[in-house]
């Protein structure tokens, strides 16, 4: 593929169209926070994290859905870019109940971490302290949905890798729910395989192994594209 | 004259939030006392729902004085819940952090909540007598008692690496092991925290010789009492079974397992607090009161387990002549005694050749829907207790903590002090402050946090019936 040339921090970089912003910037170790990204898994730009300024357009584009094109003009950190991100991370604490200190996943989350990441001291939305379903119906997982962000990187990787499709989107808006099967509990699922990938894809305490208290949870979400390579060289012999 | 009501309002120096009304008759005489606590936490109802291997993480967040203790008595509920034990090693290192936590709450309670009435005086400046007032005065001893805070809770950070809301006591054992620079490290620690112990043994004891008649007529109304002993009815703070002992040392019950615990507690509740009033159940409400904690412990134990703390455990059982101490002021020597049994067995198992095996964990998963633990914390027995579904989520909680099983008392201590100490015609700061006292000498823990040091105001209002304001005092 021929290459191209774009400007990321007033840097020139030349790198190939069949990429996306975020896969140019993570290559040349640009820091761009993202939590519906998961490398291996197909991007749909839902957390709004990676929002990037490309001259010439007035709306602010999601970097992991968009292809870089020639002499394209890109900001990453900008202060309003940077407003944005802080917003958008002050609404999913205030959307859901998430409280670090007795997380299962204290000190090993990515939401925690995007919450120092952009110096969220104080979130300034009213909480909406939903009541959110704990499914603990699976005889090994548990599904919290107090601490679900709506990344959907579960629904991908066991539709995309595992190829089971245990679990979709439900409803819209806040009511929006991550479900099993036809929502269904957990346990019921008649085509969850219980190989844990999902547990693995969560970015948060959302979803975790039962046998665990806090300060024991490893989650390996490199394992995904691990796999995915794995398969690739699998085909290809 | 009218009949009067006092406030105590807030209670200075304790863990926690609370006030006191003092009810006076026509004659301007003590009429009634009574201990408001008016914290509410919810911690029984809002972790309904919740997975129970999640409650060893949440329930230290009840208390930032005693957390290790609710963790224990939470990992043995789940324990029981999965049907498994921990190992030794885990046994061992779950001791080493209790103790760790036993010694710093002693070490806040006496250095730092009472020393300085000890030290400067029930009717010193106000301003004055606290912490920093007796930083002033004694730097010397404050800064022993911030070390010895700081060794109990180095136990824990030496361990798990975590001083306060300890992480790491998981079902089945332990999450992190002690390794041996560590073990070294907490072992230099011995020789200056026996020092300071015996320091303040010094201090009580010569405040028991100079306020002879006050020690011994504050608050001395006989309970029952409750605490952990072992199988030879050895003080035992973290493993052991329930014993009850009444007012003229009879051992009422004795090896109750803790998991019966509802067989022989039961609580009510009054109107005018959040904190319930449990009482010994085969005697009743009215003749059912029993204490816990330290003094508690020390009244119905046979023995204590290390030579120096056994010593100073004989001097004790001489008080009145080996039947149950009821003077409340002497809950702060039993804790004394406590805090040298503590270092003393630290130092046994720190030498302990397995403390520092990996073999820490036992694994296990949900097998029964039930699951009661107790430890002893530092102000008496706590009890866990989890009902689940057959899936692990819990359908109901029960949590007996020790202050509230000294509700009873701490209402009967208070009417004692202000019928002994409190006169309308001469209402003075230090008589109030005599009062709190009464409640300080149980080291109550009413909420999870740690309290202000003096700078907290304290007002007393004196009303008619009618609500006159008639006097004011105001502690700022």
């Amino acid at each position: 593929m021929n290459t191209i040339h774009v400007n990321i921090n007033n840097i020139e970089i030349p790198t190939t169209a069949d990429k996306t912003i975020l896969d140019v910037c993570r290559e040349h170790k640009i820091d761009i926070p993202t939590m519906c990204h998961l490398k291996g898994l197909s991007d749909v730009g839902a957390c709004r994290l990676c929002i990037v300024e490309i001259e010439g357009m007035n709306k602010l584009q999601s970097a992991c859905t968009t292809k870089v094109a020639d002499h394209m003009i890109i900001q990453t950190n900008t202060d309003r870019i940077k407003k944005y991100r802080r917003i958008t991370t002050e609404l999913f604490f205030a959307e859901r109940n998430h409280v670090c200190s007795v997380c299962v996943a204290n000190g090993k989350c990515e939401l925690q971490n995007l919450g120092y990441q952009v110096e969220m001291d104080h979130v300034r939305y009213p909480f909406l302290f939903p009541q959110c379903e704990v499914d603990t119906s699976h005889p090994w997982y548990v599904m919290d949905h107090n601490r679900c962000i709506m990344c959907t990187r579960c629904v991908r990787v066991c539709q995309e890798v595992e190829g089971a499709h245990n679990w979709d989107v439900m409803n819209r808006g806040h009511a929006v729910r991550i479900i099993s099967d036809f929502n269904t509990p957990w346990g019921e699922s008649t085509t969850c395989t219980s190989c844990g990938k999902c547990l693995h894809a969560c970015p948060t305490g959302a979803i975790w192994p039962k046998a665990i208290v806090q300060g024991q949870l490893e989650k390996k979400p490199e394992i995904i594209e691990e796999l995915i390579e794995k398969r690739k060289m699998h085909d290809g012999f | 004259m009218d009949k009067q009501t006092l406030h105590i309002n807030p209670v200075t120096r304790i863990e926690g939030h609370a006030r006191i009304t003092i009810e006076l008759n026509e004659q301007g005489s003590v009429q009634n006392a009574t201990f408001h606590v008016n914290e509410f936490r919810g911690f029984e109802k809002f972790c309904e729902g919740r997975m129970y291997t999640e409650m060893p993480t949440i329930t230290p967040r009840i208390c930032g004085i005693c957390p290790t203790s609710h963790t224990l008595a939470s990992v043995k509920a789940c324990e029981m819940i999965q049907g498994i034990q921990p190992t030794y090693t885990a046994h061992l290192l779950r001791k080493l952090m209790h103790i760790g936590q036993n010694l710093s709450s002693h070490a806040l309670s006496f250095f730092h909540l009472s020393a300085p009435d000890l030290l400067l005086g029930f009717d010193s400046d106000p301003i004055k007598r606290n912490i920093v007032g007796l930083a002033e005065a004694n730097p010397d001893l404050a800064l022993k008692g911030i070390r010895l805070r700081k060794f109990g809770q180095e136990l824990s950070e030496r361990i798990t690496g975590k001083k306060i809301h300890i992480k790491g006591i998981v079902p089945g054992g332990m999450a992190f092991p002690l390794t041996e620079d560590n073990r070294k490290a907490l072992l230099h620690w011995i020789p200056e925290a026996l020092e300071t112990v015996n320091t303040g043994l010094s201090i009580i004891k010569c405040f028991h010789e100079e306020h002879a008649e006050m020690v011994q007529s504050f608050a001395t109304a006989p309970t029952l009492y409750m605490g952990t002993v072992g199988p030879d009815g050895t003080h035992e703070l973290y493993d052991g079974k329930l014993r009850f002992v009444d007012a003229e040392g009879a051992i009422l019950e004795d090896q109750i397992e803790p998991q019966s615990y509802l067989n022989y507690i039961a609580e009510r509740s009054v109107n005018w607090s959040y904190l319930k009033y449990p009482y010994y159940k085969p005697l009743g409400i009215e003749h059912g009161i029993y204490r816990v904690g330290p003094l508690a412990r020390l009244n119905i134990a046979n023995r204590m387990k290390t030579p120096l703390a056994q010593q100073e455990f004989e001097r004790f059982k001489k008080i009145n002549g080996g039947k149950p101490v009821h003077g409340t002021f002497y809950y702060h020597y039993a804790r004394l005694i406590e805090a040298l049994n503590d270092i003393e067995e630290a130092e046994k198992i720190l030498n302990d050749p397995k403390v520092t095996s990996l073999h820490i964990q036992h694994h296990g998963q949900w097998n029964y829907e039930e699951g009661i633990g107790s430890s002893e914390a530092p102000r008496g027995t706590l009890f866990h207790h989890y009902i689940t579904d057959e899936t692990g989520k819990l359908k109901k909680i029960n949590l007996l903590i020790a202050t509230g099983q000294n509700n009873p008392s701490m209402n009967r201590s208070i009417l004692d002090v202000a019928k002994q100490y409190i006169r309308s015609e001469q209402l003075s700061e230090g008589m109030l402050n005599r009062v709190e006292a009464a409640i300080r000498c149980y080291d109550p823990c009413l909420s999870c946090s740690t309290h202000a040091i003096g700078t907290m105001p304290m007002i007393i209002e004196l009303k008619n019936n009618k609500g006159a304001l008639i006097q004011k005092i105001e502690r700022t």
